[in-house]
């Protein structure tokens, strides 16, 4: 197996066990978690595909995970404020408790 | 290859730890885990800067944050996390399976082929120049994006009247 298939194998794994963690937690600030491990998952493909891919390809991978660092930065800012903001009336994390606007 | 034949199994434990540890606190800790292996792996690849950017955003900030609000939060009950873990195995494995195999099929039907130099550098000096000329608009756009974020999340994290920790603390008697 060369190198960049594995590299990618592995970014998909990483994937999954996001989707994974978001599907299956309770806790809030765990589903973000999964949320930062599928991100992480996708800034790999990036850097794989640069080191991998064209030779004349100078820095669009890396570019494009800069920009996608600074994003993730932003959204776990802003996520962890939600969920302070959500505990400050709750008193839970729960999302099986966070259920107000539930039809 | 071998820095990557070592360094992947590390990443996937840490991974794996920390979807699935019951405890808050111990996840969060693997993740800063996972998120340095990949700043590691960077480094690996030739990515000095990114790896770097990584280092210091994610392990330095993200995760820290993360711990902070478990720390604010103190959430409980991991028994109950515990009982219902083989119904969420379950439901979890049932949706991620199938991504995962369409994931995997496509990395290696669109693996490049290993027709790339030995070794590549990420070229700084190149990388600079680009983000400040070329995409300079959307490196501004960040910047307001980020500006938006801190007073936002200082909005929202902000104590406001109506909160039940307001209606919990002890009352004072009101003014006339």
């Amino acid at each position: 197996m060369n190198p960049s298939a594995w590299l990618l194998t592995l970014s998909s794994l990483l994937f999954t066990l996001g989707l994974f963690a978001v599907l299956t937690r309770r806790n809030a600030i765990l589903v973000l978690v999964g949320i930062e491990l599928m991100l992480n998952a996708a800034n790999l493909n990036f850097i794989t595909f640069w080191r991998y891919g064209r030779p004349d390809d100078a820095a669009n991978g890396p570019l494009f995970v800069l920009f996608s660092i600074a994003i993730a930065a932003a959204e776990a800012a802003v996520g962890l404020a939600i969920i302070l903001a959500v505990f400050r009336h709750t008193r839970s994390t729960d999302l099986n408790r966070i259920d107000s606007l539930h039809g | 290859m071998t820095p990557l034949l070592i360094l992947t199994p590390l990443v996937v434990l840490a991974a794996l730890g920390a979807i699935w540890k019951a405890r808050p606190v111990h996840a969060a800790l693997l993740l800063a885990l996972t998120l340095a292996l990949h700043a590691v792996l960077y480094l690996v690849l030739g990515a000095d800067f990114i790896g770097l950017v990584q280092f210091m955003v994610y392990v330095g900030a993200v995760a820290v944050l993360i711990v902070f609000s478990l720390l604010i939060t103190r959430p409980g009950d991991e028994a109950e996390e515990i009982a219902r873990r083989p119904r969420s195995l379950a439901t979890g494995l049932l949706c991620t399976v199938p991504v995962l195999v369409m994931l995997a099929d496509l990395a290696r039907l669109h693996a490049p082929s290993g027709t790339s130099p030995a070794a590549k550098r990420l070229p700084i000096a190149a990388l600079g120049e680009t983000l400040f000329t070329t995409h300079a608009p959307a490196v501004l756009g960040i910047a307001v994006l980020l500006t938006a974020v801190m007073i936002g999340a200082a909005l929202l994290a902000r104590e406001t009247r109506g909160d039940t920790s307001i209606k919990d603390a002890p009352q004072t008697p009101e003014r006339p």
